[in-house]
This record gives structure tokens, C-alpha cells and sequence, in this order.
């Protein structure tokens, strides 16, 4: 569990990060264009330092959801065949759903 | 078997929503488990959201910036809905909530702002739950309602 209080803390940092690129860097309306400004989609997927601050949200957001979904699952009822099933289940859509991200951010990042 | 495990599930679910004799740390309980549902499912959408910025799950080789310009374009112009407005109003508020809180319950993980043991006299307060963790837990619920307000504006004001 202490790397639910870890990722936690992380997203309040790069979650920070994120929602400050978004809403204090300008108008939102314009950061949410594709292009055209500084902090536009395709200007934040290309500054290497963003990207790599979204790729860390991903992450930490990715563990910290799926683990407190697991958390409530195994609260709920309790034995070793349900902990068994809704941990593999979880990491395997935390797996699929990292790989997802990960696939946005470097072909974003590449676009020309 | 089967029967049995999905009617403790529909047990354990209800015992969030039927808050008989609930005292405050344990709404701020449900509450931080309903929000944080809120956010995984806001999450699992914005994956797939954020993924049309390079074309969606069609595209598999980096596309034109045209082609993905358009796409980004078409997703905008799907969500841009009242009802998908109201859901980011719900999203503001439970984001809000559940980092608040949660630096709250991060505290009390790590044994700050716990108050000392004592005898349990009537009513029977929680100890543990001290001035402290009250005023995080409303400070929470205030800064979630003005973002939640702050979205309204944002999207319905004039």
C-alpha cells in the first residue's frame, strides 16, 4: 500500500504540472487546439520534458486507479481465489491500458 | 456460490449509498471511494480520448498532421455536449474531493494529526478523528464545491 500513498502524491505533482499546461498557461480553449500555441496539444506532446511528465502521470494514475479499484473488489468480499482473479484481471487491463498511453505519447511526439 | 458472492457484492455497494447512523468519518469514507470511481472511469475515458490525438486505434504508423488534426476535431465536436459538460462538473468536484481527502488520509497513514487514545464517553466520538483531519475533510468539500461552481461557470456561465 505504500506505493498507493507514492503514485498518489506523484499525480498531485505531475497532475499539477498537467492542469497547469492546460488552464494557467493561457487560454484553456486555446492549449486545447490542436495546434497554434505554445502549450497546444501537439506543442506539449513535443516538449520532450511534458511528455515525459504525462508519460510519469500515466503511470503513477495507471497503478493508483487499478490498485484502488482492487482495494474496494477485495474489501467487498474476501478469499484467495477472488484476490487471485481480480489482481491478474487489474494488472492485465493496467498493462493494456499503460501500453495504450505510452503508444499516444510517442507517436504524438512524432508527429511532423 | 456464485449467487452468494454477487448478493455480498450488492451488500457491500448498498452499505455506501444507505447512510443510517453514518458519522462524518465514515461519509468522508464513501465518499472517497465513490470519487475515486469517478476519476478511473473520467481516466479510462480520457485515455481513449486523449489517443485520437494520433488518429485512434485505426492508425498504427505515425499519421499526417492533417489526419490527425481532423480526428482531434471530430472527438471535440462529440464532446462538446451539455451532458459531457455536467459529467466534468461531477469530474472537478470528485477530483478535488479525493486529493484533498486523500492528503488527509496520506497524513493519517503516516500517523500525523491522529489525537491520543482515551476513554470512549458518550456520544462517542471518534478520538482519531480529530479538529484537524475535520477541518481537512471539510476544507476538501468547500474547495471541491468551488471548483465544481468554477466549472459551471466555465461551461453554462454567461
Amino acid at each position: 500500500m505504500l506505493l498507493h500513498y507514492i503514485t498518489g502524491l506523484g499525480i498531485v505533482i505531475a497532475g499539477g504540472v498537467h492542469l497547469f499546461t492546460v488552464f494557467l498557461t493561457g487560454p484553456y480553449v486555446e492549449n486545447l487546439a490542436f495546434n497554434g500555441g505554445s502549450y497546444s496539444v501537439i506543442a506539449v506532446y513535443r516538449n520532450l520534458l511534458l511528455a515525459a511528465t504525462l508519460e510519469l502521470l500515466l503511470v503513477f494514475v495507471d497503478y493508483h486507479a487499478l490498485n484502488g479499484i482492487r482495494v474496494i473488489l477485495i474489501e467487498f468480499h474476501q478469499g484467495p481465489k477472488w484476490e487471485r482473479g481480480v489482481s491478474w484481471i487489474l494488472a492485465v487491463t493496467g498493462i493494456l491500458l499503460f501500453a495504450y498511453g505510452t503508444r499516444t505519447i510517442l507517436i504524438a511526439n512524432a508527429i511532423a | 456460490m456464485t449467487h452468494s458472492l454477487i448478493a455480498e457484492l450488492k451488500r457491500a455497494v448498498f452499505g455506501w449509498f444507505y447512510p443510517v447512523r453514518y458519522n462524518l468519518e465514515r461519509w468522508a469514507y464513501a465518499l472517497q471511494r465513490i470519487s475515486g470511481i469517478a476519476v478511473t472511469a473520467y481516466f479510462l475515458a480520457h485515455i481513449v480520448e486523449t489517443g485520437n490525438v494520433v488518429g485512434g486505434l485505426d492508425v498504427w504508423s505515425v499519421p499526417s498532421a492533417d489526419l490527425a488534426r481532423d480526428v482531434w476535431a471530430a472527438t471535440f465536436r462529440f464532446l462538446d455536449n451539455p451532458l459531457f459538460d455536467m459529467g466534468l462538473v461531477v469530474i472537478g468536484f470528485m477530483l478535488v474531493y479525493h486529493t484533498i481527502n486523500g492528503i488527509r488520509l496520506t497524513l493519517t497513514e503516516f500517523g500525523f494529526l491522529q489525537g491520543k487514545p482515551a476513554r470512549p464517553d458518550f456520544p462517542y466520538e471518534p478520538k482519531s478523528f480529530t479538529k484537524a483531519q475535520r477541518a481537512l475533510f471539510w476544507l476538501s468539500v468547500l474547495f471541491a464545491a468551488a471548483t465544481a461552481v468554477y466549472t459551471l461557470n466555465v461551461f453554462f456561465g454567461a
